[in-house]
């Protein structure tokens, strides 16, 4: 079976060389490691460009919402999320121009398709990997792909109209593609649910769904039945599906892999909680003990204490 | 000989109209009536009314914050920029935009950022977008001397070139980013030679002249169109005003506009029209004032 970085790169490729008109951009994107295998392969609609760009991001962000406004439906490829701070004026000042003059559906569109540098070896300045935060200051959707459900599905929303970002994660580059079955989602694609079960409650954000995946199987070997869910950053997120789901499990464990302080997690925690829902809840982040320099970065999670605590 | 000079007048009138119109704006700053800041362009007449003039229908602006005298070029009307300064939705985006932030694309003005070095990369981007739908015409960024200190300049140089984007990069000149001269924040800036380095064609304009201005940008865009490159124009200005908000600022202000003193604001040559008044027929001269006070303005 092939790897994270090779699926997710044949998904992708076959979706943007089929876009009519469409800019393909970037720095090292047709050349070198193909941005360590984030575009190897690409190609263009004959009506498309591909552009090897020069070393300016704040631009190449700015550019992006420029060809929008001109009616072009175009791609952004990233290597690290952390490039993209330098663009960070035009996702929130550049875009609520767009959002509050314009019929936004009228115009072409605009994605930034990233790997998101979390596998801790690149060193202090490269470990930034929340892009909830992106996605909350500028009220954008920020996706997480890493399985071969809501890949496909996410993949989707690059030839609509509007802004968005997509993630992938370096940590699961070289790691078996996860497959799953899916249940439901939502139709933002905030939402995804990939099994059901009466027992317990995983809600998995940023790109902790392998760890979510291997809560589900250890509560399966002691005979518990899991609802495996993973979230996207979409702004205000419908929660009723998990909700639901919690309340019929009365067990809630929350995975958060980013590095952010502010989660979206706690967000959904409090929405549930709300509803006076009565229910064990296990909330695996990272917390304050981060380490900035060169780290494995391998979001260890303790699966017993996460069983004890959940009374199994 | 004849029709260029009917021309000519046109483009004087448009000039006398439009320092008419910032007069009345400035007025109204005064009592202030408008719901948002207002950046006035007193002096940045001419080469508005010149952009416009060199504007084809399939060309884009972008601008900045200071974008009232190119609104109100292109839009030809005063009421639709008054009322969005006053949040109405009879403005010229049903007061959402208000000024910073005022377009216009159904008269080309398709961007306008109030964040300093903002609009120029999304210049390219429009820029690039005319190449891939194959649409004719050129997109004209407008910054300033404070705006091209921002890193996007340096780097619109490098990517317009690179991609022979169909961009005129408009510098205006005024010496003053707010309240600082140039000399007061940073050392001189030869921008001649930074374009130099990335072979783009560069060009200077001065004199406050908007004849000779029309004339020189039809020819820029010319070169822009005919060569696919980009270019870039700065032009030497003064901004005859406060730098936000009316002028006189402030009650001892010692610089003060008043409409009841007439169009000039400054005896200079850094009044574009005074230059007007300088070049034409007196008769002509006052015959164009007394058709632009002759406007029926209800406010």
């Amino acid at each position: 079976m092939a790897n994270y970085i090779a699926s997710v790169n044949q998904l992708i490729m076959s979706k943007c060389s089929k876009i009519p008109g469409a800019v393909l951009y970037g720095q090292n994107l047709n050349n070198g490691t193909f941005i360590s295998g984030l575009t190897k392969n690409i190609a263009v609609h004959e009506t498309g460009r591909i552009i090897n760009t020069p070393n300016v991001e704040n631009t190449l962000c700015g550019m992006g919402f420029g060809m929008m406004l001109a009616g072009v439906k175009c791609v952004y490829f990233v290597k690290q999320l952390d490039f993209m701070l330098l663009g960070l004026d035009h996702f929130v000042n550049t875009y609520n121009f767009i959002r509050c003059s314009r019929n936004i559906n009228e115009l072409g569109s605009f994605s930034i398709i990233m790997l998101v540098c979390d596998q801790g070896m690149q060193g202090p300045q490269s470990s930034f990997s929340g892009y909830a935060d992106f996605s909350s200051m500028a009220r954008i959707a920020c996706y997480s792909i890493t399985n071969n459900q809501d890949t496909p599905r996410i993949l989707e929303t690059v030839t609509q109209p509007g802004f968005r970002m997509i993630g992938l994660s370096s940590r699961l580059c070289r790691s078996e593609f996860i497959q799953t079955n899916l249940v439901y989602s939502a139709d933002d694609n905030s939402v995804f649910q990939y099994t059901e079960g009466a027992d317990a409650t995983i809600v998995c954000f940023n790109f902790s769904l392998a760890e979510g995946q291997a809560l589900h199987k250890k509560l399966l070997e002691k005979g518990m039945a899991s609802s495996l869910f993973s979230v996207n950053y979409v702004p205000y997120p419908d929660w009723t599906r998990i909700r639901q789901s919690v309340a019929i499990t009365g067990r809630l464990v929350v995975m958060d892999d980013s590095k952010s302080v502010h989660l979206p997690a706690y967000s959904m925690l409090d929405a549930i909680a709300g509803d006076n829902l009565q229910f064990k809840r296990v909330v695996v982040v990272r917390g304050p003990n981060v380490d900035f320099g060169i780290d494995p970065d391998l979001f260890p999670v303790n699966y017993n204490d996460i069983m004890l605590r959940l009374g199994v | 000989m004849i029709v260029a000079a009917i021309l000519d007048l046109q483009l004087a009138f448009k000039v006398l109209q439009l320092r008419y119109w910032q007069h009345i704006v400035n007025e109204s700053l005064k009592k202030n009536i408008f719901k948002v800041p207002v950046h006035c362009a007193f002096g940045h007449e001419a080469i508005a009314v010149a952009v416009s003039e060199m504007m084809d229908p399939l060309d884009r602006l972008v601008l900045s914050h200071r974008n009232i005298a190119y609104n109100l070029a292109r839009s030809g009307r005063l009421q639709p920029v008054y009322d969005e300064y006053k949040h109405l939705p009879s403005g010229a985006d049903g007061g959402h935009l208000g000024s910073m932030n005022l377009a216009n694309p159904d008269r080309g003005v398709i961007y306008t950022s109030s964040i300093l070095g903002n609009n120029m990369p999304v210049a390219c981007g429009i820029a690039l977008g005319h190449l891939m739908l194959k649409r004719d015409g050129i997109v004209t960024a407008l910054t300033g001397d404070g705006a091209m200190e921002e890193g996007t300049f340096y780097e619109t140089l490098d990517i317009s070139r690179y991609q022979k984007l169909p961009l005129l990069l408009m510098i205006e000149n005024n010496k003053f980013a707010m309240s600082s001269t140039i000399s007061e924040r940073r050392v001189p800036i030869d921008v001649e030679s930074m374009c130099r380095a990335f072979g783009t064609p560069y060009f200077f304009l001065t004199g406050n002249l908007v004849f000779d201005y029309a004339a020189k940008l039809k020819e820029i865009r010319g070169i822009i169109t005919g060569d696919a490159t980009p270019a870039v124009v700065e032009v030497d200005l003064s901004n005859l005003n406060r730098h936000a908000g009316p002028t006189p600022g402030w009650p001892s202000d010692p610089m003060n506009i008043d409409l009841k003193r007439g169009l000039i604001v400054q005896e200079s040559a850094c009044d574009p029209v005074h230059v007007l008044k300088q070049k034409l027929d007196p008769e002509i001269f006052a015959g164009l004032e007394e058709k632009v006070f002759s406007e029926n303005w209800s406010g």
